[in-house]
């Protein structure tokens, strides 16, 4: 299924500025012409855009490349968790066409899609922010770390409630994660066009799932109320929290072979199939310089066999708990099944890709 | 001036609970001569995933069997429960447990390993956040996450 957005409507609920025609489908968003994410593409832009900024706007778009900005991204409302950067709501027309233009330059087709429909689905959400918290689409933000350029390495971030897109350039390996991306409410419709924002990512994992499920290992002990390797929220009684960004960084993982699932190197053929699928649709995001060689090395044969599938509750995601997780020598990609916010009755998805080598791309310490 | 700040803090911390359903644990320990005193915080939604895990037993024999602290050398503590209440942090219900863990005689009291698993070993998200208590505020120490139930712990 092929849908059009006419500008007027990408304007008036993401405040964006151009003309976007996508595949809806996860599958044909793959193959739809997308962004290389190379680094010179992406600084041709960013110089395109910084004349159109005044001095207060370049002032907080541009930020300084270390843990503490780095590690500044989460899966909370703006209303919790302050982020780094220009909001996107803020940008006129032309300094949105401009910004957007980085964004295709840095996303994938699959990539610029989500983009679009989490904001989506936070101005959905808008209308159910009574406390208030932050859902608006215009809440979303662009920042860079450190000096785009070619040689030294700096990071792009682009992000709010419910995505977290950090790239790092000309670190010590291809960076495209932390990469977090939720969706509340799963399924949604405005003005009559339907959204299901990670149908892709939550099918592959799914029936990832639903194929390993008869296998007794596969199934993964305890229960999920959240991602695992996601932000945390510090608390001390009678104070605000911190945190609630990536103050867990640097994590540390899984070892040896218990309760990490089924070894993928045990499969069929048809399930590692399943294993590729998921991981390509998680990968899918970033453009292809910063993607590519990352699914090389999760696919290489090697590594792949000494990847780990999991799950909990639900293989068809159809209950709270529900949890599914590749666990490579490098990659970690989770999907869990929530309750909603909005509506507590309803379920919502967070999701999560990191990579145990290269989240910020191998350049930020603590 | 300070009922609005107040208002404006009680407000904030709802917000946070609101765009957050999973929320942690956390241990406010006070170092002391004969011992550490704990303030044990542990949200009722993520216990009660544990408890049904481990069933059995009230609250302070439960905690009995997945909190205790040991010496260095690997001396066992002694671990005593005593008030028990209910209060709500950041909107979420939660249990508070007072704590008091007594080492051997002779032992340091500044620097031991804490063990904890009460919702980790069922909560695979679930971290548990060990702090040390100051006049206002507090430092954290450390923090543990399934499959890790012990912590070293050295007063700061």
């Amino acid at each position: 299924m092929r849908t059009t957005w006419a500008p007027a409507l990408l304007l008036a609920l993401t405040g964006l500025a151009s003309n976007l025609t996508y595949a809806a489908d996860g599958t044909a968003c793959r193959t739809a012409h997308g962004g290389t994410a190379d680094t010179r593409e992406i600084v041709a832009a960013l110089a395109a855009f910084k004349p159109m900024l005044n001095e207060q706007q370049q002032k907080v778009l541009y930020q300084p490349f270390d843990y503490d900005h780095a590690i500044r991204w989460s899966n909370l409302p703006l209303g919790v968790v302050p982020r780094n950067g220009l909001r996107l709501g803020d940008l006129d027309a032309k300094q949105a066409a401009a910004a957007r233009r980085v964004f295709e330059a840095a996303l994938s087709a699959c990539g610029l899609k989500l983009l679009d429909e989490i904001r989506l689905a936070d101005d959905w959400l808008t209308a159910y922010d009574k406390r208030p918290i932050g859902w608006s689409g215009g809440n979303y933000f662009l920042t860079l770390l450190g000096t785009p350029g070619a040689k030294t390495p700096w990071m792009l971030q682009i992000g709010g409630h419910h995505l977290a897109y950090n790239f790092t350039f000309n670190g010590h390996s291809p960076g495209a994660t932390p990469l977090f991306f939720g969706t509340e409410p799963i399924r949604f419709e405005i003005k009559g066009a339907s959204y299901a924002p990670l149908d892709a990512q939550s099918g592959a994992m799914s029936r990832l799932a639903a194929a390993i499920a008869p296998l007794p290992q596969a199934r993964l002990s305890g229960t999920f109320t959240d991602v695992v390797k996601g932000v945390v929220v510090n608390g001390a009684p009678g104070q605000l929290p911190t945190g609630g960004t990536d103050t867990g960084f640097p994590q540390s993982y899984p070892a040896g072979e218990q309760d990490r699932g089924v070894r993928v190197s045990t499969l069929s053929r048809d399930q590692r199939n399943l294993v590729r699928e998921a991981i390509e649709s998680y990968a899918s995001f970033p453009g292809k310089s910063i993607s590519a060689p990352l699914l090389q090395s999760y696919l290489d044969p090697k590594n792949l066999d000494a990847t780990f599938v999991g799950f909990a509750g639900a293989p068809e995601l159809s209950a709270k708990g529900s949890y599914v997780r590749i666990d490579g020598p490098r990659v970690w990609m989770e999907l869990v099944v929530q309750p909603a916010i909005a509506h507590p009755e309803d379920l919502h998805y967070h999701a999560l890709w990191r990579d145990k080598q290269s989240d910020y791309g191998g350049e930020i310490h603590k | 001036m300070r009922r609005a700040a107040l208002t404006a803090l009680l407000g904030l911390l709802a917000v946070v609970a609101g765009a957050h359903p999973a929320p942690n644990s956390m241990l406010r320990l006070e170092f002391r001569a004969d011992g550490v005193r704990v303030e044990y915080w542990v949200p009722e939604s993520e216990l009660a995933y544990a408890r049904a895990a481990d069933p059995g037993g009230d609250f302070p024999a439960y905690l009995l069997r997945h909190v205790g602290a040991e010496s260095r050398d690997g001396k066992p503590w002694r671990l005593t429960v005593g008030a028990v209440r209910e209060t709500t942090y950041l909107d979420h219900p939660y249990v508070v447990a007072d704590l008091r863990l007594t080492p051997p005689a002779g032992t340091p009291t500044k620097d031991f390993v804490l063990i904890d698993d009460a919702v980790t070993h069922e909560v695979r998200n679930h971290v548990v956040f060990v702090t040390a208590r100051r006049e206002q505020g507090s430092d954290l120490l450390g923090a543990l996450q399934y499959p890790a139930r012990r912590l070293r712990v050295a007063a700061p």
